[in-house]
C-alpha cells in the first residue's frame, strides 16, 4: 500500500479507529500491541485499511459449504413445511443476499423441495435502498459465470445490470443495528446467518452483545459464518466450532 | 421460485414489550433454559437487577445462561456489578474464572479502582488475572503498576504476567524494574528469557515512538 | 518402523511470551509448533491439521484449557485422543484432579524449564527428539 501526503487524514482516522477499538490510550500502547500482534491486531489493522469490497459470490467457499454441508445438517432437524431461513447481516448493497439466492438456485439440488426465505439487513438505510433497487456495475459481477449473469440480470445501460424482478422481489431487506436486541429479536430465528467482517469493528462489550443477539437469532443447531479472517475465539464463547471441507463455521449448540 | 418473502406485517414479529422486573427476576430464578437466558439479557436494562443477577450466578449451571448473566453485569458496569463479579475470579471451575475475567475486561474503567488491591491479593492466580486487567489501563498507570509489582512479587508466574503486559505497553522507564526482576529470578530461565524479550521490545517501542 | 516426520505440537496459552518460550525450546529440539491463544482457537487449528501433542494453559479468555479438553475428548474423532500436557500455575490437588478429569494426560506446574518441556513433549508424543 502506498500512501501519499494527501492520504494522511485517512491513515490517521484508521489508526484512531483501531486505537479506540483496542482501548489503547496512547499511540505507544497501540504500537506495542501492533508489534506484538496482540489478538491478531496486524490483521485488524490491515482490514481497517482495505476497502471492504463487496461483489457477487464473494467468499464462494462459504456458499459451497452452505449447499454441500450446512443445509443437509439443517434438513435433518427441520419439520415438514418449515421454510429454510437465511440471514445476511450486514447485507450492505445486497450482493451477499442476492448471491446466496442465486447460488442456491444454481447449486442446491433440493432447491425446489423447500421454501427458502432470505433476509438481508444493514444499519445503513442508503445501502438498503441500493440493495432493493438491485442494479449493479460490471465490477460487482466479476466472479459470476456469464451464463449466470444472463439468467438473473438484465442489461440496462453501459455499466448497469439489473437483477430480474422475480429474484429482486424474493429477498426481504430490513434495517437493523445488530447491537440492539430490540431490533434483532423480531427477525426471528434462522438456519444460517452470514455475518461477515463487521464484528471486528466493535468494542468488547458491543461485540459480546452482538454475538448474543445473533445467538438468539439462530435455531439451536443453526450455523453462523464469519469473514474468513475472523474467528469466534476473539468474540464469544457461545458457539461451537464446526469445521467442514470448505470452511470453518460456528454453530449454536443443539438442544 | 422456491424463494419466498414474507410480507413485513407477518415477518416482523412483535417488538418485545419491556418486561416487568418481577417477572424477569422470577424467570431468571425458575425458568427454562431459554427463559433464564432471556431474563438475564432483559435484566441488563432493569434498575436494581444486580442482586438477582448475583443470585443467578451462584446457582446457574448452564454455561450459556451464565454467559448472559455475566454479560448483563458487564453491561450494567457499576461498582456494584464489579463487586458482584469479583468473587468468581476465585471459583474452582476454570470456565467460571474465565467468564468472570472476560466480564471484568468488558467493564473497562469501572474496574480500574479495584486493580491495585487485586494485584496484592493473597491468591497468586487472582494476581495473575489482575495483570490482565492492567493491560487495558492507561499506559503510564499500567507501567507503574507492573514495575511496582516486579520489585516485590514472590511468585514467578505473576511476574511473568506483568512482564507480558510490559512487553506490550512498556517504555524505557520500565527497563530498570525488568532488569532487577531478572536478577531476582536469575535461576528461572523462563523469566530471564521473557524479561530479555520484553526489554528488547520496550527499547524498540521507545525508539520508534521518538522517530 | 521409523516415523521420521517431525512431531507437531500445538501450544495453547494466552501469554505471547509463554508461547514464544515454548516455541523456541520445541523448535530447537526439532518439533513443529503452531500456536493458539485460547481453547476455541485451538479447536479450530486441531480440526484442520495433524497434530501429535497439545500443550495447554488453563486460564485463557473465551475458552479455558479444561473446557477445551472436555470439548475435545467429547468429540468422537481420532484427534480426540491426542496427548495433552496441561501446564498450570496451580499445584493444589483439586486443580490437578480437575485437569485429569477433563482429559489431561499429564500435568505440570509452571514455570517450566526448556529441557523439561522438551522431555515431556518427547515422552508424550513418542518422539525421538530431545
Amino acid at each position: 500500500m502506498i500512501f501519499t501526503e494527501a492520504k494522511r487524514y485517512y491513515v490517521e482516522r484508521r489508526v484512531i479507529e483501531r486505537m479506540t477499538a483496542t482501548g489503547s490510550s496512547s499511540f505507544e500502547t497501540y504500537f506495542g500491541r501492533l508489534r506484538a500482534d496482540l489478538q491478531g491486531e496486524v490483521e485488524q489493522f490491515v482490514n481497517a485499511f482495505t476497502i471492504n469490497e463487496t461483489y457477487f459470490y464473494r467468499e464462494e467457499h462459504q456458499l459451497a459449504c452452505l449447499t454441500s454441508e450446512l443445509l443437509a445438517e439443517r434438513l435433518k432437524v427441520k419439520a415438514r413445511g418449515e421454510p429454510i431461513r437465511i440471514w445476511s447481516v450486514p447485507c450492505s448493497t445486497g450482493e451477499e443476499p442476492y448471491s446466496i439466492a442465486i447460488w442456491l438456485l444454481e447449486n442446491w439440488s433440493h432447491v425446489d423441495e423447500f421454501d427458502i426465505e432470505i433476509v438481508g439487513s444493514d444499519i445503513d438505510t442508503d445501502v438498503i435502498a441500493i440493495a432493493r433497487a438491485g442494479a449493479y456495475g460490471k465490477r460487482a459481477l466479476m466472479r459470476l459465470p456469464p451464463p449466470v449473469v444472463d439468467k438473473y440480470f438484465a442489461v440496462d445501460g453501459r455499466d448497469n445490470w439489473q437483477i430480474l424482478d422475480d429474484l429482486r422481489a424474493s429477498v426481504r431487506f430490513t434495517q437493523v443495528n445488530i447491537v440492539e436486541r430490540a431490533e434483532t429479536k423480531p427477525h426471528g430465528q434462522f438456519d444460517v446467518i452470514f455475518c461477515r467482517n463487521v464484528l471486528i469493528y466493535f468494542d468488547d462489550l458491543s461485540r459480546r452483545t452482538a454475538a448474543e443477539n445473533l445467538f438468539e437469532n439462530l435455531y439451536p443447531g443453526g450455523f453462523i459464518c464469519l469473514g474468513h479472517t475472523e474467528s469466534m475465539s476473539r468474540i464469544s464463547p457461545l458457539f461451537e466450532v464446526a469445521r467442514f471441507a470448505d470452511a470453518i463455521v460456528y454453530q449454536r449448540p443443539a438442544r | 421460485m422456491p424463494l419466498i418473502r414474507k410480507p413485513p406485517s407477518e415477518a416482523s414479529g412483535t417488538t418485545p414489550a419491556a418486561p416487568a422486573a418481577a417477572a424477569v427476576f422470577a424467570a431468571l430464578a425458575r425458568g427454562s433454559d431459554d427463559e433464564r437466558w432471556s431474563a438475564a439479557r432483559a435484566a441488563a436494562d432493569l434498575p436494581d437487577s444486580v442482586p438477582a443477577l448475583t443470585e443467578a450466578l451462584r446457582r446457574e449451571r448452564s454455561p450459556v445462561v451464565r454467559e448472559a448473566v455475566f454479560s448483563a453485569l458487564a453491561h450494567i458496569a457499576t461498582t456494584q456489578s464489579v463487586e458482584a463479579v469479583l468473587p468468581f475470579l476465585r471459583s474452582d471451575d476454570a470456565s467460571v474464572r474465565t467468564e468472570a475475567t472476560d466480564a471484568l475486561l468488558a467493564m473497562k474503567d469501572v474496574v480500574w479502582p479495584y486493580v491495585s488491591p487485586l494485584l496484592r491479593d493473597p491468591d497468586a492466580d487472582v494476581r495473575i488475572l489482575a495483570c490482565g486487567l492492567v493491560r487495558d489501563m492507561p499506559g503510564e498507570v499500567a507501567v507503574r503498576l507492573c514495575c511496582g509489582l516486579l520489585d516485590s512479587e514472590p511468585e514467578p508466574n505473576v511476574c511473568a504476567a506483568a512482564i507480558d503486559v510490559l512487553a506490550e505497553v512498556g517504555e524505557s522507564s520500565a527497563v530498570p524494574a525488568l532488569e532487577r526482576c531478572a536478577q531476582r529470578f536469575s535461576d528461572t530461565p523462563f523469566l530471564t528469557f521473557s524479561i530479555q524479550l520484553a526489554i528488547d521490545r520496550v527499547r524498540s517501542q521507545t525508539s520508534n515512538s521518538r522517530a | 518402523m521409523a516415523d521420521d516426520a517431525a512431531k507437531r505440537v500445538l501450544v495453547i496459552d494466552d501469554a505471547g511470551l509463554v508461547r514464544r518460550y515454548y516455541r523456541d525450546a520445541l523448535e530447537t529440539a526439532g518439533f513443529e509448533v503452531a500456536e493458539a491463544l485460547n481453547g476455541l482457537e485451538a479447536l479450530e487449528h486441531l480440526l484442520g491439521g495433524r497434530f501429535d501433542l497439545v500443550i495447554v494453559d488453563v486460564n485463557m479468555p473465551q475458552m479455558d484449557g479444561l473446557s477445551f479438553l472436555q470439548t475435545l475428548r467429547a468429540k468422537s474423532l481420532p484427534l480426540s485422543s491426542i496427548p495433552a500436557l496441561v501446564v498450570s500455575t496451580e499445584s493444589a490437588p483439586q486443580r490437578v484432579a480437575a485437569a485429569r478429569a477433563a482429559g489431561a494426560n499429564f500435568y505440570i506446574v509452571k514455570p517450566l524449564r526448556a529441557e523439561a518441556l522438551v522431555q515431556y513433549a518427547s515422552l508424550l508424543c513418542g518422539a525421538r527428539n530431545g
